[in-house]
């Protein structure tokens, strides 16, 4: 139905497209009228006309059909007692009603025995209730059709019969795109911040189970603790106390990103230089899209490399040399990972490298500067703050990193320094808690709403660090 | 016979320079006499920025370029030969580019960049001096000595090339190459420029590519005109611009093409 309404939509507009436009061609020629606008927009401007109006009453009426189904259905008269229901009760019996109200007005003979049985449990208010809802559903469909096809029409004619040569439809057509494009920012920055809120309501669930001082100081994580806490009775507070440290998660994150950096800024930078400096443009061509594929490597992948492959020959290496080293080290995960992000680090900054403009270099050459003192002295201070930025950038996506991590990282918590120790990452554990059961009303689960928060906090103020040093920078070399 | 060798900054011989199949200059022979300002002059593609370009070697990092022919500096040194780094031929051949092209760094580091490459002073104060005495030979000491350490970038175009003769004659070069120095600049600060050209013919010898015959017949006493990669006419301004030798000289400096 919403489809079928939908092609005769678009066939709508295609239509008055034309129509706008051979009117507004019609007055031009045969008129003698001399037009404001170019043709083409009063084409767009019946077309906008017609379905503007229909698009956001059909929008209305599909956001509040609830509220008119309760306000039609629902009524004292038929429920005495509505006002003393719980929202639960409410939603229940709703359900229950549309239900019913598919099968009320069918002949008997149609229905299955189940379906009879449904109707003879309800009660005659239900089933009156239910016929009212089968009623509504019925008019609510009519008046979405009426909208769809009847509105638009009406609209579209109006809106033809009123081009003419006082009409300037090239404003008011660019000011209605303007609204949708702004619209459309606004969207993606509302979803944004509702992403935002769902994490903060869900944090602030899981603190009424937890202090937020034990969370972000304790360094004890033994999530497990919370199987204690059973939803229909209360809970010992002091069973929480240390279960939920945030503390060893926050160092085991560092520590591997830390790893990563480590394998990532010295390598990508000096690929970047060796790109942009050095490699003739024929080796530049042939090994910037390799490098770049790194960054496309699924990253279960790097995962299982890291679990199977690099933690095993770390832990050989380290045994041979009298280390030990844990099959699960932060040093495999963290060298996994590094690899991973050498592309950010290397592309950007060749780019920004790149980017120095050839002046700059030939004024040092003409210097009798070396290549080396080139790019020491001018090209690498004038592109620092692109570089500063694809660093901040490679530890975001460090810090942010799951899949890796969840293969190869350990799952106990471990307040360590040492990468040759297990340790475990935010991320893994908002993994884990919501991997099994999954009961929203026990803090085990509701813990990975409180970490991804703290992780979305973390990786914000990095980006806002990193737009903050580009900027300053920039301002410094312009 | 000595005196004659050493009253030449720069001599060519046979000079050809190709772009990949493509000949830019084609047979030139040129010497730059000592202490004087020497015009390349000739229409846009005559070769002249090319030629000016071979003289301290940019062209080196272009990879389809192919130099040809005899370079010596004061008669004696190849400027293409082994005996001779390209970093220390910089050294003593300078260059000023069209475009102002100051490093993004403060004022004084700029002027400071070469002296401390190449190891001109040995303590603070003796580079403190190396940069206040370039400002003030570029003209341009006055103008910010208040605000040596602000970023060079927010000079003036006129304020920043002569920052960039500075930073040139910072290193005490020989000669300095100045490709069409003027040809961003407005008419108050190439007014500026011409000046300080004048001035630094006194200890430096300056080989200038212009645009402006104007510009060539002020400031220069040779003048050499270029065309399609051929040294045309070559001698002293005021006798290229007022008797030349050949047809094609006279009828670019009167305006009959170019």
């Amino acid at each position: 139905m919403i489809y079928f309404a939908l092609l005769i939509l678009v066939i709508i507009s295609y239509l008055f497209y034309y129509i706008g436009k051979k009117r507004a061609l019609n007055l031009k020629f045969n008129g003698n009228i001399k037009l404001s606008s170019q043709p083409d927009y009063f084409g767009y401007y019946v077309v906008l006309m017609a379905l503007i109006p229909a698009l956001l009453m059909w929008f209305g009426l599909l956001l509040f059909k609830g509220n008119f189904q309760e306000m039609f259905v629902m009524s004292p008269i038929l429920f005495p007692d509505i006002s003393t229901w719980s929202d639960g009760k409410l939603g229940l019996i709703l359900n229950k009603l549309n239900n019913l109200s598919v099968i009320v007005n069918l002949p008997l003979d149609d229905l299955t025995n189940g379906e009879k049985s449904i109707l003879n449990m309800a009660s005659e208010n239900e089933l009156t209730a239910a016929k009212n809802l089968a009623n509504f559903d019925k008019i609510y469909g009519w008046s979405n059709l009426t909208l769809f096809i009847i509105l638009p029409i009406i609209l579209g004619f109006l809106a033809t019969r009123s081009i003419s040569g006082k009409l300037n439809a090239q404003p008011i057509v660019e000011k209605i795109i303007t609204y949708i494009i702004k619209g459309s920012s606004y969207i993606a920055i509302l979803i944004t911040i509702g992403i935002f809120l769902s994490l903060v309501f869900e944090a602030i669930n899981f603190f009424r189970y937890v202090n937020p001082v034990d969370f972000f100081f304790s360094t004890g994580w033994n999530p497990n603790r919370a199987f204690v806490v059973d939803a229909s009775e209360g809970f010992d507070k002091d069973d929480l106390e240390n279960a939920f440290g945030f503390i060893p998660l926050l160092t085991g994150t560092l520590l591997i990103a830390t790893v990563a950096m480590i394998v990532a800024i010295p390598l990508g930078l000096m690929s970047a230089i060796y790109l942009a400096e050095y490699a003739s443009k024929r080796v530049r061509d042939i090994a910037k899209p390799i490098i770049e594929i790194l960054a496309g490597i699924p990253t279960v992948v790097y995962g299982f490399f890291a679990a199977l492959s690099l933690a095993p020959f770390i832990k050989d290496v380290g045994e041979s040399v009298g280390l030990p080293v844990s099959a699960e080290s932060a040093l495999a995960a963290g060298l996994a990972m590094g690899v991973m992000i050498i592309p950010f680090v290397s592309s950007l900054s060749d780019d920004v490298i790149k980017a120095v403009p050839q002046s700059l270099r030939d004024g040092s050459y003409a210097l009798g500067a070396t290549r080396s003192e080139t790019i020491k002295k001018v090209i690498l201070p004038a592109a620092l703050a692109g570089i500063m930025g694809s660093f901040l950038l490679a530890v975001s996506r460090a810090i942010g990193e799951t899949m890796i991590v969840v293969m190869a990282a350990s799952l106990r918590a471990n307040l360590t320094f040492n990468p040759l120790e297990p340790a475990t990452t935010i991320t893994t554990q908002i993994v884990t808690s919501l991997i099994g059961d999954v009961e929203f009303d026990n803090p085990k689960t509701l813990v990975a709403f409180a970490l991804g928060l703290t992780l979305f906090l973390m990786t914000l103020l990095l980006n806002i660090l990193a737009i903050t040093i580009v900027k300053k920078y920039r301002e410094k070399y312009e | 016979m000595v005196e004659q060798v050493n009253s030449f900054a720069i001599k060519t011989k046979n000079v050809s320079v190709h772009y990949g199949n493509k000949m830019a200059i084609d047979d030139v022979t040129i010497n730059f006499t000592k202490n004087d300002v020497t015009s390349l002059i000739g229409p846009s593609g005559c070769g002249k920025s090319t030629f000016l370009r071979c003289l301290n070697r940019m062209n080196d990092v272009i990879d389809s370029c192919k130099v040809q022919g005899e370079f010596l500096l004061n008669g004696v040194t190849d400027i293409y030969g082994d005996s001779i780094q390209v970093e220390t031929l910089r050294e003593k051949i300078g260059m000023v580019f069209q475009k102002p092209n100051p490093f993004p760094k403060s004022i004084f580091e700029n002027v400071a960049y070469g002296p401390k490459i190449h190891g001109l002073a040995s303590t603070q104060s003796e580079l403190n001096d190396i940069v206040m005495e370039s400002l003030n030979r570029a003209g341009l000491y006055e103008e910010v000595k208040d605000r040596m350490d602000d970023i060079a970038t927010g000079l003036s175009g006129g304020q920043q090339q002569r920052l960039c003769i500075a930073r040139a004659i910072a290193i005490r070069p020989e000669i300095i190459l100045m490709d069409e120095p003027c040809s961003a600049l407005d008419p108050i600060a190439t007014a500026r420029i011409e000046e300080l050209i004048n001035e630094l013919k006194e200890n430096y010898t300056i080989i200038i590519v212009t645009h402006s015959m104007s510009q060539a017949s002020r400031i220069s006493q040779r003048t050499a005109f270029f065309h399609l990669g051929k040294l045309i006419e070559h001698g002293d301004t005021s006798k290229i611009f007022t008797k030349p030798d050949k047809e094609q000289t006279n009828d670019y400096i009167t305006g009959r093409f170019g």
